[in-house]
């Protein structure tokens, strides 16, 4: 379509899209090679021979290959059931499955300790707590419930796009039951969508830092991700600088032997749609009188939604209510004094820093976004610039970070700038996929007939293009922005004395001080994300 | 270059719609259209009907501008728009477009659609937006202006499609299949509002279809497409008549073929054997192709329109089948000379397994 809007004339512009990508990637990328690699292979050898560092990297590896299958699992089950089977209250089910995504995975963490922890809410209660929260068990949990979320996103859009209620009749019509169609329609059409929600949730997983730092590093489990945060502490210490380079050149080798070959599978297949599917319903109306069994799946979806999600929460707005730890959670403790003390000026510092960063990340990513967006759909060199945006998106967040700090820490360390550098190299495929996205939803034929009306390029971009697409570049920046506003694992690492951001102040005081506080700031945090968020999901589904 | 050849100038005094020499245009490197030939004359209503895939939505984007030409040249109204080497943006083309999925733009009301191309052209808003509700009037949906296209039907927009056009003001209309998603009454109400619309405006037009009924019922000539080329041009009784082939036959209409052998002439008429049986009828063709010499004799293959034969006479053939089809009947045959249609006006007069016999009014030698 692009090629219709625009004129030749364009390579400066793919000029300053490539130089940019390749300051913003390609120079961090080269110097964490150079530095994982400088010290000559006898040095990345002892790195990887050290048990405790081979130690880090099995526990990122199985940890994140259990949490990828489990919430694949979990996930496509949930899509199926809220998008197929016609439950009661699908809409409070699907915000229910969505919730998770307000809460930064540090904050659900730091709510199962304190719903299922020791002296958490249902040890308090019932006496009851899950064994072997702190440790492998427990970060297995809660990122999974932290990644099903993403995973009904992925697999739930493909059934909506890719499996047309259609087919789904054809195969009753053909005489398969409700299973037997799941079996050998459905899930064969979800297919691609099941592996990029693997290959997603197993990157999620791999790149996760607040909740192994929160779960596993009090019980001595290590991941790469808080290995790295420990080694930067020391930074100082060269060897702990070059281990910190082959540690996230390591992590970068793990995402990229996953996405690698996904993608080469994904990229193969035909982009197979079977349809049209405004206005058909979805459910099956022949299924329809099984009222019964379909509440029961309801309520046992509500139920995991409640321990998973609301649970945990509601213990964390618990604990910021009451006056001091030891006591009870109930009415007559309860205080406001909490929130008193975490609005300090600590707190009120990092919420200007986040704002200011989120702000100008989401300008800058969807400016870049749109540019490439236009290039990738018109002409050569396009798809490269492309594919290394991606790689942006796709690097761990703490290789990107440790990256960046090689490429420019001499100049820019312990300033706001070194992480706008980074979230904006990490967010930047997120803007151009979305404004990409929206893009090939508008039909040719739109800007055919503005064109065939009398308009030049510019007009139709300015009468027809710009108005149809700015929902989404709204909907785009503020997904952007939220993205930033609420990041940790790459501010954690590159944040100075003077640049801490919102998430690193909560984290900082959930390590360090006390849990009534903590609570009450991740209480703040969470309440100011869903500000953002729920106007941008109704926003969202008005579009549709 | 114009001013450098005198054919070209000598055309320019009553230049044509369109006229396009030569014009190839490709996709990823495969030749989607190759060697295309047309001229359209002003005010002439030029179909081009063929089977989906065959090219036709391909020459029209090359005309209007959408895509560019890898060799031969476009002219428009004299003007040379295309050639491999040069290529004027559709703004800068005499021509409007009718889209076939209307391509209506979510975010505009009928009436500012509509007002769209006049603003294009520097009429001020107020003056656009009354020549628009004029246009919307005079479609019969003056009701819909202030509704956006989610709110209209498929046969309303398809209308505020063809006002968009109108308003345009071009000497030259391109149709792209307006009708394919519109059902029965509507697709009449449309394709009547388009002749309107051509007699008002005076604009000449070409019209991509694969529908033979609406082609024949709406061209001034129709150009028969075929991957890519026209493999024959002619009026619409001139290709129903006379197709150049046995598919341009089944493309023009229901058409049946016939094994006969070509026994003489008698005046007029020819003498024909149909499965053992000799018959006379008129048989067009018995000049052969164009270039082969001398009246043909001996075996040849007879197109045989449904209303070129009757029931009862001579011929054999027993019933398979009957179609009523309220206005008229179709009774297809089994005959030793092949499958034969016959279409008659009014109800069904003879049953499956009967053997009325049957008579050859004409045929045409493929």
């Amino acid at each position: 379509m692009l090629r219709t809007i625009a004129g030749t004339g364009d390579g400066r512009l793919r000029l300053l899209a490539a130089g940019l990508l390749v300051g913003l990637i390609g120079i961090p990328l080269a110097r964490l090679v150079g530095v994982a690699v400088g010290g000559g292979v006898a040095s990345v050898e002892s790195t990887l021979t050290d048990p405790a560092i081979v130690g880090a990297i099995w526990n990122t590896a199985w940890t994140a290959a259990v949490v990828a299958v489990l919430a694949v699992a979990a996930g496509t089950a949930a899509a199926v059931a809220t998008e197929r089977a016609g439950l009661p209250a699908r809409g409070w089910l699907r915000a229910g499955i969505l919730l998770p995504l307000l809460c930064p995975p540090f904050v659900t963490a730091f709510g199962w300790t304190r719903a299922y922890g020791p002296r958490g809410l249902s040890d308090r209660l019932l006496g009851i707590e899950i064994p072997g929260l702190f440790g492998p068990g427990g970060i297995v949990l809660v990122l999974t419930a932290s990644a099903v979320p993403l995973v009904w996103l992925i697999v739930g859009s493909a059934l909506a796009s890719r499996v047309e209620p259609d087919a789904e009749r054809a195969a009753r019509a053909a005489g398969a039951g409700p299973w037997t169609a799941l079996r050998t329609v459905t899930l064969p059409l979800l297919r691609p969508a099941i592996l990029s929600a693997l290959v997603v949730s197993f990157v999620f997983a791999v790149n996760a830092f607040g909740v192994p730092a929160i779960l596993g590093t009090p019980v001595g489990f290590a991941t790469i991700t808080t290995r790295l945060y420990q080694d930067l502490a020391r930074s100082a210490d060269p060897a702990a600088f070059a281990e910190a380079g082959v540690l996230a050149a390591t992590l970068v080798v793990l995402a990229i032997a996953v996405i690698g070959p996904a993608d080469a599978w994904l990229t193969g297949r035909p982009a197979a749609r079977t349809g049209e599917t405004a206005g058909a319903p979805r459910a099956f109306s022949a299924d329809r009188p099984d009222a019964g069994g379909r509440r029961v799946v309801a309520m046992a979806l509500g139920a995991v939604i409640a321990l998973v999600t609301i649970i945990p929460l509601g213990a964390v707005v618990l604990t910021a209510l009451t006056r001091a730890v030891g006591l009870a959670p109930v009415p007559a403790n309860w205080t406001l004094a909490n929130f008193g003390e975490a609005i300090n000026d600590r707190f009120l510092d990092g919420l200007a820093h986040s704002v200011e960063l989120a702000v100008a990340a989401a300008t800058i990513v969807l400016i870049l976004g749109a540019t490439l967006a236009a290039l990738g759909r018109n002409g050569r060199g396009g798809g490269a610039i492309r594919t290394a945006a991606t790689l942006g998106f796709a690097l761990p967040g703490s290789a990107l970070a440790i990256a960046v700090l090689l490429a420019y820490g001499g100049f820019l360390r312990d300033t706001l700038a070194i992480i706008l550098v980074a979230y904006v190299a990490k967010f930047w495929a997120l803007g151009q996929r979305q404004v990409a996205g929206s893009l090939d939803r508008l039909p040719d034929d739109a800007v055919r007939a503005a064109r065939a009306s009398g308009a030049g390029p510019w007009t139709a971009i300015q009468t027809v293009v710009a108005p149809l697409l700015r929902p989404t570049l709204a909907a785009a920046w503020l997904v952007v922005f939220l993205f930033a506003f609420h990041e940790l694992t790459m501010s954690s690492l590159l944040y100075g004395p003077g640049s801490r951001t919102l998430s690193v102040v909560v984290l900082n005081a959930q390590q360090l001080g006390d849990p009534t506080v903590s609570a009450a700031l991740a209480v703040l945090l969470v309440g100011m994300i869903g500000a953002v968020a729920v106007p941008l999901a109704l926003l969202g589904r008005r579009r549709t | 270059m114009t001013a450098l050849d005198p054919a070209a100038g000598a055309m320019a005094a009553g230049a044509l719609a369109v006229d396009a020499r030569g014009v190839a245009v490709a996709y990823d490197r495969a030749l989607v259209v190759d060697g295309l030939d047309l001229a359209v004359a002003p005010g002439e209503m030029v179909v081009l009907l063929g089977p989906s895939g065959s090219g036709k939505t391909t020459i029209l984007a090359a005309i209007a501008g959408f895509v560019p030409i890898r060799a031969g040249a476009i002219r428009i109204g004299g003007q040379v728009v295309a050639t491999a080497a040069h290529h004027e943006p559709p703004e800068r083309r005499d021509v409007a477009v009718v889209f076939q999925g209307s391509a209506l733009w979510p975010h505009l009301s009928a009436l500012d659609t509509v007002a769209y191309p006049l603003r294009r052209r520097g009429v001020s808003t107020a003056d656009a937006r009354r020549e628009a509700r004029a246009i919307l009037e005079r479609f019969g949906i003056g009701a819909v202006a202030d509704r956006r296209p989610a709110e209209m039907s498929g046969g309303e927009g398809q209308r505020v499609g063809l006002g968009r056009a109108v308003a345009r003001g071009a000497a030259l209309h391109l149709f792209d299949e307006p009708t394919a998603h519109l059902d029965g009454p509507l697709r009449d109400r449309l394709l009547a509002e388009i002749a309107a619309s051509r007699q008002a405006t005076g604009a000449a037009g070409i019209y991509a279809t694969h529908d033979t009924a609406e082609a024949l019922a709406i061209a001034d000539r129709v150009a028969l497409v075929r991957a890519g080329r026209i493999v024959q041009m002619g009026s619409p009784l001139e290709v129903y008549d006379a197709p150049v082939d046995a598919w341009a036959a089944r493309l023009t209409g229901p058409a049946s073929e016939l094994e006969g052998d070509v026994v003489g002439a008698a005046g007029q008429l020819t003498e024909i054997d149909l499965g053992g049986v000799r018959v006379r009828a008129i048989i067009d063709g018995m000049a052969g192709p164009v270039g082969s010499a001398g009246p043909i004799a001996g075996p040849v293959r007879l197109l045989v329109r449904p209303d070129w034969a009757n029931l009862g006479g001579p011929l054999p053939g027993r019933v398979m089948a009957v179609r009523f089809r309220g206005s008229h009947t179709d009774t297809d045959l089994a005959t030793p000379a092949g499958e034969l249609i016959i279409r008659r006006p009014g109800p069904p007069t003879v049953g499956v397994g009967a053997e009325p016999g049957w008579t050859l009014g004409r045929g045409r030698i493929l």
